[in-house]
């Protein structure tokens, strides 16, 4: 009996969701023997982060602050990911949501029931008209939409800053680097978590719903992994690209847009927070199930939020982002290795 | 005159950057990997290289200390790439995270502190003394020479003129013809991975020891990705991604006199130019000369990984 390796055409789904899992718990060993290294007591700090997350009502709402951004930025990579798409510029989209929520709140005077929506609609379209460029890119000129997305970014950053501290810094002069306080929040559901959870989670069902039953869903997911095929079967490969990476940048403006109307309260720079760049990784970890963005999204932010508490221990939230892309590398490694699985080959051969 | 000679000398020193990440890069991809990790290596060897010269105050040792860090980093990426041959656009993603979080919890600890020790400019005796050309070619720290002259030529040297070269085109073109005639695909992928990463690293050590010269968080602000979009528009070859880099030294270079001429343009927006710049340069060449586009394509296999038993 001699055993050999072999290479699965697909991974089965329970080992790649064991793979995942795996990544997970194997980073989250390699940050803490790190932090044992340089003198800070992992498991002192474990429990410091559980308590301080879910051991008071607080904790749990400034949990639920940190989920909903990520639930959304989280769906549009996820999205992307359907139709082969990698928008790794959620982080500008994001940015760009908030800038055209803000403008609309600060300069266009109206009641609230009209505001709220009004926001929402500009958010999403700014998103929307911030991945345009990169998709016709992708999908006329076939250039990456990887680099692409990711400079818009930066562009995307620096006018968020040039905005909030030039243009439209606060006239009072009592804020520094930010806009005046927006006229208009988002209400709050429950503590000061506000309407932003609740869509978030409602729009990751719809979009399970839509990406599993309806023709479109289907033909987008065709598309996705094996657009020759799906080309030759008479599907609009190109605009189905399109439509899918263009809904992708909206979703991340809506993130901008519950960010800075109902967490935030102004337009400053940095607002995005990284949640862009993490959205990679709730999307990639959930496999671009959005249902199963709930999940990885939710993990994200217990991390993020222990960040906070890592603060008091001399780290930064940038700890977490390192700690993010070790995830994110033990998962592609996992991946891969999901692929194989040991067979015993009876007698000769 | 002298603000033109000044322009191409800022425009050398600031794409000194971009040249030694992007003639890294153009090694790993030649072989057939995409490293997008290149922006989070640059904030490794940025940060290693203040850290030594703190400590030694001899910026070679620094620039030396990036080198070994980005082969060391670049190594572990070769193996999740090219052993395991795990999805390079993730696995790359992954390290760019990793290198810009750790780099700045590290770093947090010389946030600000200005290099005590760097690259100083090396006048050449007699060229340096030539009116306008003296300024501008021949007064620059010695990183210059070698990332615009000697690197540039000799990668061309390696992978145009010798077998070698021709060889590891081969692995970056169709691995399994390479490996059918003989050559050990994988080894040529890590290899030339790993030492694409250490330039990438080393030329984050170039940022803080000659350019900035400091440490702060997002002191590499998406060069590291500008340097990938650089490889693209120069058709993966050395020489043009040195000129490349140069050009957009240069814009670089514009936004610095714009901003020190109090030009009617305010600094963020000024700042926007390369970004933008760099999303132009892949878009446009690709739609305005569509018959370049196969003497300027990708190698064939770039971020395919080589299963030996499918081939």
């Amino acid at each position: 009996m001699r055993l050999k390796l072999q290479r699965l055409h697909s991974a089965p789904p329970w080992k790649a969701f064991a793979a995942r899992v795996l990544s997970v718990l194997l980073a989250l060993a390699v940050t803490a023997l790190m932090m044992a290294m340089a003198g800070i007591d992992p498991i002192d700090l474990a429990a410091q982060v559980l308590s301080a997350t879910f051991g008071s009502s607080f904790g749990l709402e400034d949990l639920g602050l940190l989920f909903s951004p990520l639930l959304f930025t989280g769906l549009a990579v996820a999205v992307g990911l359907r139709i082969g798409a990698w928008n790794i510029g959620a982080e500008g989209q994001f940015n760009i949501g908030a800038l055209c929520a803000a403008g609309i709140a600060l300069f266009v005077p109206g009641p609230d029931w009209a505001l709220l929506p009004a926001m929402i609609a500009a958010g999403a379209l700014g998103g929307a008209l911030w991945i345009l460029v990169p998709t016709l890119a992708r999908a006329y000129a076939d250039v990456s939409e990887l680099i692409t997305t990711l400079l818009l970014n930066f562009v995307a950053l620096l006018l968020v800053y040039y905005v909030a501290t030039g243009p439209w810094l606060d006239p009072s002069g009592r804020a520094l680097a930010t806009t005046a306080r927006l006229p208009v929040r988002l209400p709050e559901v429950w503590g000061i978590v506000h309407w932003g959870l609740p869509i978030a989670l409602g729009l990751a069902v719809v979009l399970a719903v839509i990406f599993s039953v309806t023709r479109w869903g289907y033909e987008v997911r065709m598309a996705g992994s094996n657009a020759g095929s799906a080309r030759y079967a008479g599907m609009p490969v190109r605009r189905h690209l399109i439509a899918v990476m263009l809904l992708s940048g909206a979703l991340a403006g809506l993130g901008g847009v519950m960010e800075v109307a109902g967490t935030v309260g102004r337009l400053q720079g940095g607002i995005s927070n990284n949640y862009g760049y993490l959205g990679i990784m709730v999307a990639v970890l959930a496999r671009a199930a959005p249902l199963g963005v709930i999940a990885s999204a939710f993990l994200m932010a217990v991390i993020l939020n222990g960040g906070i508490v890592m603060q008091t221990q001399g780290l930064t939230t940038n700890t977490v982002l390192a700690m993010t892309g070790l995830i994110l590398l033990f998962a592609a490694i996992g991946d891969e290795l999901a692929h194989y699985r040991l067979r015993r080959l009876e007698g000769r051969n | 005159m002298d603000i033109i000679a000044g322009l191409i000398q800022t425009a050398f020193l600031a794409g000194g950057v971009l040249a030694l990440a992007a003639l890294g890069e153009v090694l790993a991809e030649r072989v057939g990997v995409v490293n997008l990790g290149v922006e989070g290596l640059m904030a490794l060897g940025a940060v290693t290289g203040i850290a030594v010269v703190v400590a030694t105050t001899t910026p070679w040792l620094g620039f030396l200390a990036a080198l070994a860090v980005g082969l060391a980093v670049g190594m572990v990426f070769a193996f999740a790439t090219v052993i395991i041959r795990a999805n390079q656009v993730l696995s790359g993603l992954a390290l760019t995270l990793i290198g810009t979080g750790m780099a700045a919890t590290v770093g947090k600890a010389y946030s600000g502190t200005p290099a005590p020790a760097i690259f100083r400019p090396l006048d050449i005796p007699i060229l340096s003394d030539l009116p306008f050309f003296g300024r501008a070619f021949f007064q620059h720290n010695i990183l210059v020479y070698v990332i615009f002259l000697i690197v540039p030529l000799f990668l061309h040297w390696l992978m145009f003129r010798t077998r070698h070269g021709l060889n590891m085109r081969a692995v970056g073109e169709n691995p399994a013809a390479a490996d059918a005639a003989g050559l050990n695909v994988m080894a040529y992928r890590f290899w030339y991975t790993a030492i694409g990463a250490a330039m990438a690293a080393g030329s984050g050590a170039y940022l803080t020891l000659a350019f900035v010269p400091s440490w702060s968080e997002g002191v590499v602000a998406g060069r590291g990705w500008i340097a990938v979009a650089l490889v693209i528009f120069a058709g993966f070859r050395p020489i043009n991604a040195a000129g490349a880099a140069l050009l957009f030294g240069f814009v670089t270079a514009l936004g610095f006199v714009g901003q020190a001429r109090n030009w009617p343009i305010a600094a963020p927006i000024l700042s926007m130019l390369p970004y933008l710049g760099t999303i132009a340069l892949i878009i446009l060449p690709v739609i305005a000369w569509q018959r370049m586009r196969r003497m300027m394509a990708a190698p064939a296999a770039l971020s395919t990984p080589y299963f030996r038993d499918t081939r």
